[in-house]
């Protein structure tokens, strides 16, 4: 009832000269309240939310573009500067936004439940955390022993190569496990995923021995990054630093840097996965989890389209993970865990399995969630804690509040709870996937 | 009191001890073997130098005196991982549903137990309590364990399953996944909130810690002793009674026939006038029961107990279950012990017989081993019929 | 040489034998029945051939090449095409997108086309929606093709599934009871499709049918099946009188009037 009357006053407002007038207002109210109020978490989170205006209202593609670009390219980078974590909430919606449209081409397109999918960033992260560091001239030191003047094997611009690397050995990773497991029924495939997850984790937290490649639970640092030239620097601060009101720094810079490879790398994965599903390969893999017997019977072989979909899903994974090493320059066992894989798993559902729209929202949704409601109501209870205010009616002092209580401890309890209600009442998710129609033009004459 | 025997089947009482029996002293004795032999071949290599350089003994005298404990040790924990696989099995059995919530169902069921015990020595009745009390109250907290894991199980089926009941395969799955998470924060803000810890230790009280002495055996330089701790004999006891009761409700009760039937053909059994959710609710409810039973058991023998206990173990009896063939109950007995005995030898001996390059921390990653060798080579499991896909 | 051949073959589940020792053949350009009370034997027998279940032993040749160890999308490919007993839609995909993974085996598109978006990809992908287009027009299926398959009524989603299986150019089409559920004008459009299948297509034809009219009308040979058995071949006036068929049929109690009904 009430939604479909929301409904028609969306509808009646998403048309002509509106639509772009909201869309405009959207940004620059975002903009306006962000740059003035640069602390605030829910200016932050109007701004952020332009990107769905931008989704949902409807105007030429060429105008959302130009705004889109103006938005990621010129207004967060600005508002990033000037305060990091706002940069930092975004290069990690992006990294997610990534991992998820990875886990969505498992999931959501071919129906495999993998829970064990941080595997393959796993992979790819230890993969230039190991190349891309001094780890192998530890190889024969225990964790903690070693001298601290070692050589890099690398230089730090391989990181580019490696991107490639980790796209490649990721998807070798996903063939490689795909090719026993993938002839089981799905909930079995699900189990062994979250088992493959766990071996990985406890490789990384044990390969310290016999010989050194991981550095066991406290990981490998420093990792290199590429080398930023002094150009941009300089060509950034010439252009932006009036709006930013100081010039920034080469870390900050590096900051910037990974975000728009974090953006470059997103735009490359929509772009794959918009073609992948639009072909034979994205026909038959729907077709697999819609209904395998069927599927079979019409000529699609089942175990290779399940290893192609493991492997591009795992191959996003991959580039992900080298990604996150170099912007990190650290990495350890942590950053891989089960936790991590049904975080994933929670943005797809949530957002709409299928739907790249969707994961993305999936994604912004439970990162900021995670990085900014949560920790914002654990900040504003411990402001209650040393206050001296207490609960009116019940007479109960905030002080004595325990100190258990602190939501951004709680990821798993609101993963477990949106994971649940999305099942029983929106199974298609935020925003369902929907099936493109096809104008087929009429029969050239032969 | 003649006519009240006549309905009892003493064969569905005698027939699961001797399986348990059969199934118990077997694979000890092939796993024994196993290492024993290796150990022989090991003393003729480096590995057999190595440890006579640090400890001075040789990897056979080493690998016997350490036999005894690794087998009352594997057995032990063979019985817990059977309990829990039986809730596992059952539910699969009627549903064809991973459960994925059960391993927190157990760990509900080990806080429960452990609270009310710690509770009972913070009003001082546990310290001076006499031998048979001691009993009495470890005995009220598995109940109390059982009973809040069993009506957990219930609501859990009623609120988070039931509505998804034909949807396919994946949602209901998605939602125990989801649930198991949700209950593993919600223990930890329970106890967060009411204790200010969520680590919680079993009291010690009672006899338990004692070890029972059968005798001593000297072998060449070194001793083998042969105990059992009253841990692992109340663990073992209770496990194994647990499991006749089970045997004999699915197998020579009228319930029991119902819960056959549901599992074999929902469809049929409702025409038959079965009450389906009602066996549906039976099921998770015995599951329950057993799995909070296991939970306490396991809090006894390894004393210590935090929110995300059950995910260990949780995985290794789906991964017995799945050994022993999902759906089977005697599988899932057979696959318990099985798992419960390599992982404690793996545990044991791999890191003496592989020079410590890789030892006790693969442990809990073995049993993913051995599920992915079963999914390829025996997907139906041990015990399982192997049942074509119907299209 | 006859396009198919099946020779004893056996399939059993547990004590039961769904197929037992069953030999056929069938010749290029026919349309052939399998009839038999319901449990005969007769899904099963589709499945084995797809390879869906494998033989325990036994032979299965077509176009003179065996079929046994094939898995069933190497079947397909070799241009055998069925249809379901409990229709098997792709329920979430468009009506259109259903027959174009029915065209699976053709495609030659290769992931660079794909990524690229190369010319002979998008001539593929063109080529292939018309022919979807012409499909959908041959069974009956008008402006639907951007339905979801589930939202169509059954009927055409019986039509759907039979369009799904011509879109791979098979030389052999299994049927599997395609008239169940039709009323009387919607069997008749049926048998006309058969028909024309066959006719213009030039596909061989096996159906399993309960339903005598479309069997009887339809089938140049009826092969019966009971208790896995083949029982009796021959043509319908030869099968209407065969007295193991009769009693096959007559043998099962309450449905016995039924059946005999039909088949006058
Ligand atoms: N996958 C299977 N597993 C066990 N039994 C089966 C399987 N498929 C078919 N059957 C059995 O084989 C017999 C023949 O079934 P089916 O081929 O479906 O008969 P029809 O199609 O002639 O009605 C039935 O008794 C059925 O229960
Ligand atoms: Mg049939």
């Amino acid at each position: 009832m009430v939604s479909s009357y929301f409904k028609e006053l969306f509808d009646k407002v998403n048309q002509g000269p509106l639509a772009y007038i909201l869309i405009t207002v959207h940004v620059i109210a975002g903009t306006y309240l962000v740059y003035t109020e640069p602390r605030s978490n829910l200016a932050f989170l109007v701004l952020i939310t332009s990107f769905m205006s931008l989704y949902f209202f409807q105007a030429d593609v060429r105008f959302k573009l130009f705004v889109g670009a103006v938005l990621a390219l010129v207004i967060i980078p600005v508002v990033g500067v000037r305060n990091i974590f706002y940069l930092e909430v975004i290069f990690q919606i992006s990294v997610f936004a990534a991992l998820a449209l990875g886990l969505n081409i498992v999931v959501g397109f071919a129906g495999l439940l993998d829970l064990g999918y941080v595997a393959f960033y796993a992979v790819g992260a230890y993969l230039w955390a190991f190349f891309g560091s001094q780890q192998f001239y530890v190889l024969h030191y225990a964790p903690g022993t070693q001298p601290s003047d070692l050589p890099f094997l690398l230089p730090g611009d391989a990181f580019y190569m490696f991107l490639l690397v980790g796209v490649v050995i990721a998807g070798l990773t996903g063939i490689l496990l795909g090719l026993p497991v993938l002839r089981l029924k799905g909930d079995y495939l699900a189990i062994v995923t979250l088992g493959f997850g766990e071996v990985i984790r406890v490789l990384a937290n044990n390969l310290d021995k016999p010989l050194n490649f991981t550095n066991g639970p406290q990981g490998i640092t420093p990792i290199q990054r590429p080398t930023m030239p002094d150009f941009a620097v300089d060509w950034f601060n010439t252009i932006f630093s009036p709006l930013v009101g100081h010039p920034i720094s080469p870390a900050d810079m590096y900051n910037l840097m990974f975000y728009i490879y974090a953006l470059i790398v997103i735009i490359v994965i929509i772009f794959v996965t918009r073609r992948l599903d639009d072909s034979k390969l994205g026909r038959a893999w729907t077709a697999v989890r819609e209904d395998e017997t069927a599927a079979i019977a019409q000529g699609i072989p089942l175990v290779r389209m399940k290893l192609t979909a493991f492997a591009v899903g795992a191959s996003f994974a991959g580039v992900m993970g080298v990604l996150l090493a170099a912007s990190r320059t650290f990495i350890s066992p942590e950053s891989f865990s089960f936790m991590q894989s049904i975080g994933v798993l929670t943005m797809v559902i949530l957002g709409g399995s299928g739907s790249i729209p969707g994961v993305i929202l999936g994604a912004a949704v439970v990162t900021t969630l995670n990085l900014q409601v949560l920790q914002g109501f654990s900040l504003y209870l411990n402001e209650l804690r040393q206050s001296d205010a207490v609960i009116p009616v019940i007479n109960f002092a905030w002080k004595d509040l325990s100190t258990q209580l602190d939501p951004a401890k709680y990821q798993k309890l609101f993963f477990g709870l949106i994971l649940i209600l999305m099942m029983i009442f929106r199974p298609a998710g935020l925003i369902p996937a929907k099936r493109r129609k096809r104008q087929v033009a009429p029969e050239e004459s032969k | 009191m003649k006519r009240f025997l006549r309905y009892i089947n003493v064969y569905e009482l005698i027939r699961p001890i001797g399986q348990l029996l059969t199934f118990s002293v077997g694979s000890a004795a092939l796993m024994s073997a196993i290492v024993v032999a290796l150990a022989l071949v090991l003393d003729q290599t480096a590995v057999g130098v190595h440890l006579m350089d640090k400890l001075n003994v040789t990897v056979f005298n080493y690998t016997l005196s350490n036999l005894p404990q690794v087998v009352i040790d594997g057995l032990t924990i063979g019985f817990v991982y059977a309990a829990i696989a039986l809730g596992y099995t059952m539910v699969y059995g009627v549903l064809q549903f991973i459960n994925f919530a059960h391993s927190e169902i157990f760990a509900v069921g080990a806080f429960v137990g452990v609270e009310l015990l710690i509770f009972l020595q913070s009003a001082g009745v546990l310290a001076g309590a006499s031998l048979f009390m001691a009993y009495a109250y470890l005995l009220l907290a598995i109940i109390m364990g059982m009973l809040a894991a069993g009506g957990l199980a219930v609501a859990v089926e009623r609120i988070a399953y039931r509505p998804l009941r034909g949807a396919s395969r994946l949602v209901p799955l998605i939602s125990a996944i989801g649930v198991s998470f949700l209950l593993q924060d919600v223990i930890r803000l329970v106890e967060g909130l009411t204790t200010g810890q969520f680590n919680r230790i079993m009291p010690t009280f009672g006899n338990f810690d004692e070890r029972i002495i059968f005798g001593k055996l000297s072998m060449g330089a070194s001793k083998l002793v042969l105990g059992i701790s009253i841990k692992s004999i109340i663990v073992i006891v209770v496990a194994v009674l647990m499991l006749v009761c089970l045997n004999y409700l699915v197998n020579a009760t009228r319930v029991g026939k119902a819960i056959r039937a549901v599992a074999q053909d929902m469809p049929t059994a409702s025409l038959m006038g079965i009450n389906v959710n009602r066996i549906i609710s039976l099921t998770f409810l015995v599951g329950g029961l057993l799995g909070g039973a296991a939970g306490v058991l396991y809090a006894l023998k390894f004393t210590r107990i935090d929110p995300f206990v059950g995910f260990f173990p949780g995985l290794k009896a789906f991964t017995a279950a799945v050994l022993g063939g999902i759906g089977n109950m005697t599988g899932a007995l057979l696959g318990g012990i099985i798992l419960g005995m390599l992982e404690t030898f793996a545990g044991s001996y791999m890191g003496i017989f592989t020079m410590g390059a890789a030892g006790s921390e693969y442990k809990d990653i073995f049993a993913f081993g051995i599920l992915i060798l079963v999914l390829i080579f025996r997907p139906q499991g041990l015990m399982g019929k192997n049942v074509g896909q119907k299209a | 040489m006859a396009l198919l051949e099946i020779a004893n073959i056996t399939k059993t589940f547990g004590g039961l034998k769904a197929i037992s020792d069953v030999t056929f053949s069938l010749d290029k350009g026919r349309i052939v029945s399998i009839i038999g009370p319901n449990g005969a034997g007769k899904t099963s027998f589709f499945n084995t051939l797809t390879g869906i279940y494998k033989p325990d032993s036994g032979a299965i040749t077509f176009n003179g090449k065996s079929l046994l160890g094939l898995r069933p999308d190497q079947i397909a490919a070799r241009g055998i095409s069925r249809t379901f007993q409990n229709i098997r839609l792709f329920a979430d995909m468009t009506v259109i997108e259903n027959i174009m993974v029915g065209m699976h085996v053709h495609y030659k598109q290769s992931a660079l086309a794909i990524l690229f978006r190369l010319e002979s990809f998008k001539k593929e992908e063109r080529e292939s929606e018309q022919k979807a287009l012409r499909l959908m027009k041959y069974v009956g299926l008008k402006n639907v093709e951007n339905e979801l398959a589930k939202n169509l009524p059954y009927g055409a989603q019986r039509r759907l599934e039979i369009a799904r299986a011509l879109a791979a150019d098979p030389q052999l089409l299994l049927l599997d009871e395609p008239a169940a559920g039709m009323n009387p004008q919607e069997t008749e459009d049926i048998i006309q499709l058969f028909r024309n299948i066959r006719d213009k297509m030039g596909i061989t034809i096996l159906l399993i049918e309960h339903d005598m009219r479309v069997v009887m009308n339809i089938s140049e040979d009826i092969c019966v099946m009971d208790y896995g058995v083949k029982i009796a071949q021959g043509t319908p006036a030869e099968i209407r009188n065969n007295t193991r068929v009769i009693e096959a049929y007559l043998g099962r109690g309450a449905v016995a009037g039924q059946h005999e009904e039909k088949m006058q």
